[in-house]
């Protein structure tokens, strides 16, 4: 009995001294952030906007009898030398602590991504109450303010909006801690999906923002909307899309559902000079057929499988190209595989990358697989 | 006066050990000596009656029996109508003293017995004996003529069952003994009879059978409960918290249980069993922390059903000392380990809550306690109304007035229904006593108080081995084969009666 009661003591002790997460706060101590925006204002000052959870004001269940129901969420911004120093004025703007453990989104203003962000990700990682599975976006044309503020149709936060977004464009999972992997490691440029605000103060996904970290995380140029799924194709970030597309010898166009996509870069030295071979698979659904041929034979199938292989490979040559001319930085991760497959040509090698990637010869091969869907023919009712 | 008390005192301790040198002595052939002596015993107690036979014009026999425990028609016709209407039988022959010929004439299957000690004599009467003096004679008669007024066979109250016998102990330590005798019917079930209590005298017997038992668990038993040193002895309940290994474990050590079947299984997986007079509640030793979540009825039941249903059990015995000091923890200590939507959820019903969320907890939980223990103290016709109050006043009241948030509500009541799920209902009791400590634990330090909190349980569970079988088994130490039965009940193996192989069927 009293060796219990003395064990007990030594117990409370041991856990007393332990340093760790033991401060007790409740929920409506806690100011939940949801979403953190980054933009550079006009006058070269680095702002931070946060969006924070009001939770009276979120909709959980029960009705409050009618009542005019409030506002769920409020942005607040301040403007600081780094990303922490905003959180001093932060908390003096509120009567609660901020909680960065459910933050779900950081966005990044276009003036401040063409600006460079490579100074200003320390504190995410070093700050051990951040979150390093938030979702990251770079705003085009606009601040990410205005993307915190917007009131999205079905959400009550734009935050979890974008969030649920990726899923149904069929993006997989892009974490903070995956552009920090890809914005450490060599042979590969870190790329972003793109937001942008509309006229009608709406959110649109809008492509990809591609950086070139050798300047200092600088945003060099956008992908549009096709060319940032063949992008995500090549760098398997994309789970599925949809591709429409003409097909000449059956006089119409062709919509396919795209849904295993697979992807296999190989490199082949040749005389010291690299040859890139990308081939990417892919099965879908036909979802739509306008021309006149009928899936559900083989000869036509295959007709409408080799003329979208062959106009999908032409458009990812042609994203290639220009990737390698005009941005000139390796977004698709080739030189990743050289340092797999030829670690010690690497070590010469890497040091001008940047000056090699433009120059690479790249083979591209699409092999597309198509299922006829659920019509015969094509229904269509001519004049 | 103070002399004088302690003078009154010395007398009265004086007088004691003269009666207690009385009664161990042994009666006289003076009939009138020997109802004095007894008379002055039972002074004052009016339940005892001396029944004086004359026979012709003279005492010859005394009959004393406590007042409505004998079959007094047994004694009418056996022993007052032969003898008063017929007198003494002349020229015994053989016979050649009331006691023989009590015990060779009158009384045809009774059992009999010959005392001639006063002690033994006194004990009997108390009994439900009936004692025959004769003059003349230095040794009585005592006949079990006992009339014993009992309840009737009941499905048992606190362990109903879907399937299975629906008999149920009752107090009477001989029916209960029958009734273990019919399912078992074999000369190897034992019953070892002691008298344990130095007022009560209570029967107690030890079951178990004979080649089947463990013996170092028969032999603790045997050695624990001699040397158990009471006054009374009023229900099973002193017996197991006298022999029990550690009165500090908030696990019991035995089962306790009202079911003749399951003493009878645990008989046959060599276990020892108490009984005791004057309850319903039998002891089998000993009990093991998987015994504890298994039902009788897992036995009858098809094995599928069972094992999916032991698995709920587990998980829900767990959530029941768990979820609401898990709940403390993530909330208040780690809100990122909670989803984000869920967490506004809560965040947004706890906006208004004016109490800490462990008070919140603590105090519904000390309420949902209360309630069950009024539930089951209050008279049949108002237990219901205390259900709908609790519900009502308590849930939904305290809820809507916002002093206790929704989400406690919901965290408590699923703890304490999924408590009650435990089918040896006094293994939930156990783990309704750790929930506190684990509260106060993860309250203070979170899911690391948490942790340390299991860790004390689970170290406390290792060591703890009632009667030498350690708590845990057969998962520590482990035991492969037993195994089978512990998240699964895995089936027996299949008899084929039927088809031409069957000889009865044979031509």
């Amino acid at each position: 009995m009293k060796r219990a009661g003395t064990l007990c003591f030594v117990w409370l002790l041991m856990i007393l001294s332990t340093t760790g997460c033991w401060n007790l706060r409740e929920p409506n101590q806690l100011a939940f952030v949801l979403g953190t925006g980054l933009d550079l204002t006009k006058d070269g000052q680095l702002q931070i906007s946060i969006q924070i959870v009001i939770p009276s004001g979120v909709d959980g269940g029960q009705e409050s009898g009618g009542g005019t129901k409030g506002k769920s969420f409020r942005v607040i911004s301040a403007t600081g030398k780094n990303v922490y120093d905003t959180v001093p004025s932060f908390q003096a703007q509120l009567s609660r602590s901020l909680f960065l453990g459910h933050r779900r989104i950081i966005l990044i203003g276009q003036r401040l991504a063409e600006h460079g962000i490579g100074n200003l990700l320390d504190e995410f990682i070093r700050n051990p109450q951040s979150e390093l599975r938030s979702r990251i976006y770079v705003v085009k044309n606009g601040q990410a303010k205005d993307i915190l503020s917007a009131e999205p149709i079905f959400e009550p936060f734009t935050s979890t909006a974008l969030v649920h977004q990726q899923a149904t464009l069929g993006l997989k999972r892009y974490y903070f801690r995956d552009f920090l992997s890809d914005a450490l490691s060599q042979g590969l440029q870190p790329m972003l999906p793109t937001v942008r605000l509309t006229d009608s103060k709406q959110f649109v996904y809008s492509g990809t923002a591609v950086f070139n970290k050798d300047e200092g995380l600088k945003l060099v140029g956008f992908l549009d909307d096709k060319d940032s799924f063949y992008a995500n194709w090549i760098t398997n970030r994309q789970a599925g899309f949809a591709l429409t597309s003409f097909v000449k010898r059956g006089n119409g166009n062709v919509s396919l559902k795209l849904q295993s996509l697979g992807q296999r870069i190989r490199v082949k030295m040749v005389d010291k000079q690299i040859k890139i071979d990308v081939h990417l698979t892919g099965e879908g659904t036909i979802v739509e057929n306008n021309t006149d041929l009928d899936p559900t034979k083989l000869k036509d199938l295959h007709i409408i499988q080799d003329e979208l292989s062959e106009t999908t490979q032409r458009s990812i040559q042609r994203l290639i190209e220009k990737v390698q001319k005009q941005y000139k930085t390796d977004i698709f991760g080739f030189g990743e595989r050289v340092h797999q497959q030829y670690p010690n040509q690497w070590k010469t090698m890497k040091r001008d990358w940047n000056d090699t990637f433009p120059e690479l010869a790249v083979s591209v091969k699409v092999n597309l697989q198509c299922n006829p869907g659920e019509n015969n023919s094509s229904v269509k009712i001519m004049p | 006066m103070k002399r004088f008390g302690k003078s009154h005192l010395k007398n009265k301790l004086e007088t004691d050990r003269q009666s207690t040198e009385n009664s161990s002595s042994n009666i006289s052939k003076n009939i009138a000596e020997n109802e004095q002596f007894l008379k002055n015993m039972f002074h004052n107690c009016s339940d005892i009656i001396f029944r004086e036979i004359m026979i012709h014009g003279e005492t010859k026999l005394l009959l004393i029996h406590v007042d409505g425990m004998i079959n007094t028609d047994i004694i009418t016709s056996n022993v007052l109508k032969p003898l008063m209407y017929d007198g003494l039988p002349q020229g015994l022959g053989t016979i050649d003293s009331i006691a023989q010929m009590c015990e060779e004439e009158l009384f045809s299957v009774l059992p009999i017995k010959k005392l001639s000690n006063y002690g033994d004599i006194v004990d009997h009467i108390l009994k439900g004996n009936a004692a025959i003096l004769a003059d003349g004679e230095n040794t009585a008669v005592l006949a079990d003529v006992s009339k014993l007024e009992h309840r009737a066979i009941e499905e048992p109250f606190n362990e109903a069952s879907i399937r299975g016998s629906r008999e149920g102990f009752i107090e009477l330590l001989r029916m209960n003994t029958i009734m273990l005798r019919r399912i078992l019917a074999t000369p190897k079930l034992k019953f070892e009879s002691l008298k344990i209590g130095n007022v009560t005298q209570t029967d107690v017997v030890i079951a178990y059978i004979e080649g089947t038992v463990s013996m170092p668990i028969l032999n603790e038993v045997r050695k624990r409960i001699n040397r158990i040193q009471i006054d009374a002895i009023l229900d099973s309940g002193y017996i197991e918290e006298s022999i029990e290994e550690t009165h500090l474990s908030p696990f019991p050590q035995m089962l306790v249980t009202e079911r003749p079947d399951v003493v009878a299984a645990g008989l046959l997986h060599g276990k020892v069993a108490i009984l005791c007079n004057g309850t319903g509640c039998a002891l089998v030793v000993p009990l093991t922390f998987w015994e504890g979540l298994q039902a009788h009825d897992d036995y009858y039941e098809r094995f599928l059903f069972v094992s999916l249903i032991r698995w709920v059990r587990s998980l829900f015995a767990f959530f029941s000392v768990l979820f609401p000091s898990v709940y403390i923890a993530l909330t208040n200590f780690h809100p990122n380990l909670v989803p984000q939507e869920l967490m506004m959820t809560i965040a947004m019903l706890r906006e208004r809550a004016p109490l800490p969320t462990v008070i919140e907890v603590f105090m519904m939980e000390l309420i949902f306690e209360g309630l069950r223990e009024a539930g089951i103290r209050l008279p049949k016709q108002i237990g219901p109304l205390v259900s709908i109050v609790g519900a009502l006043v308590i849930g939904e009241a305290a809820v809507s007035a916002g002093i206790i948030s929704a989400p406690i509500v919901i965290v408590v009541s699923a703890a304490g229904i999924s408590s009650f799920i435990i089918p040896r209902f006094r293994f939930g009791y156990a783990l309704r006593i750790l929930r506190f400590p684990l509260l106060i634990l993860s309250g203070l330090f979170g899911l690391f108080g948490l942790a340390i909190g299991i860790i004390a349980i689970l170290i406390h569970l290792i060591q703890l081995s009632p009667f030498g079988t350690p708590y845990l088994t057969p998962v520590a130490p482990q035991n492969t084969r037993r195994l089978k039965d512990v998240l699964m009940r895995w089936p027996r193996k299949r008899a084929i009666y039927t088809g031409p192989d069957n000889e009865a069927d044979q031509p």
